[in-house]
């Protein structure tokens, strides 16, 4: 998503650091290259002048003694994308019950992103309710409604009432209430010119007494960004923001930039329609990802969201006993689709993202895990627990496929990937800690393995 | 919309033409005083050459009449000869008065100098050096009201060849720019055809006319539809709603809430069915009841999911559609034209609606995907009510630049 943008800043330094002398013209076309590709991402353009001003200044005048110049200007570019795009403000809860409020325009995926929220702190152990304060939007109390079913999430709406304040009064009044640590409200579509909707905003503001107020931006908006975010900032106070929309071609530099200067920081973003596409935003993180340098700790926080505990101790008991059967194979590589794929994957890991993976090489690899099922279903439970028996005796292969309504070289692509999982596991069961999430080193390895494999199979 | 637009571009040409006349002044005036230096020169010359000639002639006459003097001598006394000396003298201080009163008087006109070469410019040739220096600026311009980096590249590129190199009366260089603007944004923007006259071309064959509605998550698809529908009332035509978005949760609950404020049928089937399917259905109940119009609604979908765009390139493929209408934000940046693009490269698009047009005050976006697409804008969607859609007009549009003809600077 972010790759094109990551590219130009990254051949930029590159520029920097590989040149002998740094000279007027140099810079110049340096700094045209970072302005093209930060217009291109929608960071406001008078944001876009100030960082070339900057860099332009410190190229050609400043010296500090101890650090080379180029070194310098690297290090100054860094650190100015990091402050435009704000400093880390992790979503913080606090004790008894939390309340947020989420806002925005119309469409910018308030009701989605409140099922993603309440999914991501139910899983990490919280009591979450979600309020659905939407009276204008035809259906979107229903909507909410089905997400929270669809997820397990508890949601109060009240189909009857007309009025958001009400509404919410009636829910306060309910006796479960006060049992959730945490509660999601869900309000209609608005702009900062509506006044009749600010001023519900507000009343609401003052009945509710939100410790949270969120704005959600979705990041394809372009230049009216930044007056979208203060005109919300000044007449809502907002706390924070979530971006939506990450997974588009968009990069965000539009929204992103625009919370950097409301001081509001950019709390998650939101990178699809699943339940789990949804991240927390850390600007050093989201940096070094985009400058193809990985995310590992992204992707860490993503497994632990689609692994739940249950299922890790049970993964973890069987590790250790050093038996895996095929149907765990499958629940491996199906967990890694829900947090998205192999595409979502390789942009978190250093080194991958940058990497050209076809992308036909990444819907075939989601196609195999479709058929996989198949296969199992196809194969005797004694087959499933003990898959060498299929080597020994290949006419159970062709028995299968036949069963599957696939080609035996499916049927073996399954084997295969059981055997290296099978090999990593005898590689380092013991200090595999499924609990504590895989450590940077295991990782890579294991998606070195992982990647190596794949790709040269599918080229 | 665009106030700013008109405002900066104003700034902008009339700044071009008081670099551009003030260079030309300064340009003239250094050309014609160097011509004149010149011209000075070469009198200071001539003026000397001449004095050598009469200091020659002089002493020629001097000898002559020497010559003569001697054979005079004789005759005449000595006092008749200094008369004539006399005479030639003052002739030659004469002279040189009557060169310093020119030079006072061509001291005099370079004063009028200035006035009088600004006057006589009435031409003005804009090179290549001096477009580059302002195209950045009007670049700039374009991508501030929110117009894709792209498109203002290309905007800016087509108005480069339209003015550069060509010469413009100096009164009308501020007019002759706007126009070669306005050429462009007219060429841009295609002009919109009349939905409704279609409608009516097909009613009469008694056949419904199919819309199918696609974008990405969130523009306002399902709005828009019910808007539409609300506009097909008021000319008196029929219309079914086929709830193709069988993905979102509560979609299809939302459009069938809008069909019962409309009096509108809605052809729909359960979640996660087979959209085209919806589509195909909602035309033959159509055709059945002699509806007509069908307007399909779609999940959003985010053009980079490959099996979306495939999804809808089926339901393009099984409904037919008359017209295919890709809705776009007002508010959206350079991502506008990936999305255009890719929605018009796989379905191929017959037009435009730009929603929430009443949160942005730029307008850019328009320009974007009208380029993109070539495809023409229809309608604007500009609030939440029923009746918020104008339609899209180009001259308006134009106007609203500050760019029309009519209008004075």
């Amino acid at each position: 998503m972010l790759e094109k943008l990551g590219q130009t800043i990254k051949k930029a330094t590159d520029k920097i650091a590989n040149a002998i002398f740094l000279d007027k013209n140099l810079v110049d076309s340096i700094i045209r290259d970072l302005q093209r590709a930060l217009i291109e991402a929608d960071v406001n353009i008078s944001l876009v002048k100030d960082l070339s001003d900057k860099i332009r200044k410190s190229a050609l005048d400043e010296r500090i003694k101890g650090i080379e110049k180029k070194e310098h200007i690297i290090k100054l570019l860094h650190d100015e994308l990091v402050s435009i795009l704000g400093d880390y403000k992790p979503l913080k809860l606090n004790t008894g019950q939390n309340r947020i409020i989420l806002l925005g325009l119309y469409g910018a995926g308030k009701t989605t992103t409140i099922a993603k929220l309440g999914n991501w702190y139910a899983k990490r152990g919280k009591k979450v309710a979600l309020v659905g304060l939407d009276v204008h939007r035809p259906a979107a109390r229903e909507q909410l409604q089905q997400l929270g079913e669809k997820n397990n999430l508890n949601v109060f709406v009240n189909f009857e009432e007309k009025d958001a304040v009400k509404t919410w009064k009636k829910c306060e009044k309910e006796k479960k209430f006060k049992e959730y640590d945490l509660i999601l409200i869900d309000t209609a579509g608005r702009h900062t010119l509506d006044k009749e909707l600010v001023q519900e905003i507000k009343t609401l503001g003052k009945e509710i007494k939100p410790t949270e107020t969120i704005l959600v931006m979705p990041a394809d908006i372009g230049q009216a960004a930044k007056k979208q975010a203060s005109e919300f900032q000044e007449a809502l106070k907002i706390s924070g923001v979530i971006i939506t929309r990450m997974d588009s071609t968009a990069k965000g530099g539009g929204a992103l930039t625009a919370c950097g200067e409301t001081k509001a920081g950019v709390y998650f973003i939101a990178t699809g329609e699943k339940i789990n596409d949804i991240e927390e935003f850390n600007p050093e993180n989201f940096l070094s990802r985009m400058l193809g340098m990985g995310d590992l700790q992204g992707l860490l926080e993503k497994i632990r969201l689609v692994t739940d505990e249950k299922q890790q101790e049970k993964m973890q008991k069987k590790l250790e006993e050093g038996k895996l059967s095929l149907e765990d194979v499958i629940e491996q590589v199906k967990s890694m689709n829900q947090i998205g794929g192999f595409d979502k994957i390789k942009n978190m890991i250093p080194g991958l993202g940058n990497a050209k993976i076809p992308e036909e090489l990444i819907g075939a690899q989601e196609e195999k895990v479709k058929k996989w099922e198949h296969i199992l279903k196809s194969m005797t439970p004694k087959e499933r627990e003990n898959p060498e028996l299929l080597k020994k005796q290949t006419s159970r292969i062709s028995r299968i496929a036949e069963g599957a309504g696939v080609n035996n070289s499916d049927v073996r692509a399954l084997l295969k990937q059981y055997d290296m999982l099978q090999d990593m596991l005898k590689g380092g069961v013991d200090n595999m800690d499924l609990s504590q999430g895989f450590s940077q080193k295991q990782m890579q390895k294991m998606m070195k393995k992982f990647g190596k494999k794949k790709m040269m199979r599918f080229k | 919309m665009f106030s700013k637009l008109k405002e900066k571009l104003k700034n902008w040409t009339q700044e071009i033409i008081k670099k551009k006349v003030v260079d030309e002044v300064e340009k003239k005036a250094k050309e014609e005083i160097k011509e004149k230096k010149k011209e000075e020169k070469v009198k200071k010359k001539l003026t000397k050459e001449k004095k050598k000639e009469e200091k020659e002639q002089k002493k020629k006459k001097e000898e002559k009449e020497a010559e003569k003097i001697q054979e005079e001598i004789k005759p005449v006394e000595t006092h008749e000869l200094i008369i004539p000396e006399k005479k030639e003298f003052d002739e030659e201080e004469r002279k040189i008065g009557e060169q310093i009163i020119e030079d006072i008087k061509k001291e005099e006109e370079k004063a009028g100098f200035f006035k009088k070469v600004f006057s006589k410019i009435t031409k003005i040739k804009i090179s290549e050096e001096e477009f580059e220096e302002y195209s950045k600026e009007l670049e700039m311009l374009l991508i501030e009201n929110n117009v894709a980096l792209e498109v203002a590249e290309k905007i800016t590129e087509m108005l480069k060849e339209k003015i550069v190199g060509k010469e413009f009366l100096k009164k009308e260089i501020e007019a002759q720019i706007k126009f070669a603007f306005e050429d462009i944004i007219r060429e841009i923007l295609i002009e919109p055809f009349d939905l409704i006259e279609k409608i009516k071309l097909k009613k009469a064959e008694n056949k419904p006319y199919v819309i199918l509605f696609c974008g990405i998550n969130g523009t306002g698809k399902t709005t828009t539809i019910a808007k539409i529908a609300k506009l097909l009332n008021a000319e008196k035509l029929s219309c079914v709603f086929a709830a193709a978005d069988t993905f979102r949760a509560a979609s299809i609950e939302q459009i069938k809430q809008h069909g019962e404020k409309l009096n509108v049928k809605v052809i729909a089937h359960e979640y996660g069915a087979d959209p085209a399917a919806v589509g195909f259905d909602a035309i033959k109940y159509a055709e059945k009841n002699k509806i007509n119009v069908v307007l399909i609604d779609t999940a959003g979908r985010m053009y980079t999911e490959k099996n979306l765009m495939a999804q809808i390139s089926k339901i393009a493929k099984i409904c037919k559609p008359d017209t295919k209408i890709f809705l776009g934000e007002s508010v959206t940046g350079n991502d506008a034209t990936e999305q255009a693009r890719n929605f018009n490269e796989t379905i191929g698009i017959d037009g435009i609606i730009l929603s929430k047009a009443d949160i942005d005050e730029k307008g850019g976006t328009a320009l974007s995907v009208g380029y993109i697409t070539k495809k023409p804008i229809l309608f604007l969607g500009t609030g939440q009510e029923y009746d918020k859609l104008e339609s899209f007009d180009k001259e308006k549009f134009i106007e609203k630049l500050g760019l029309n003809k009519g209008e004075e600077n």
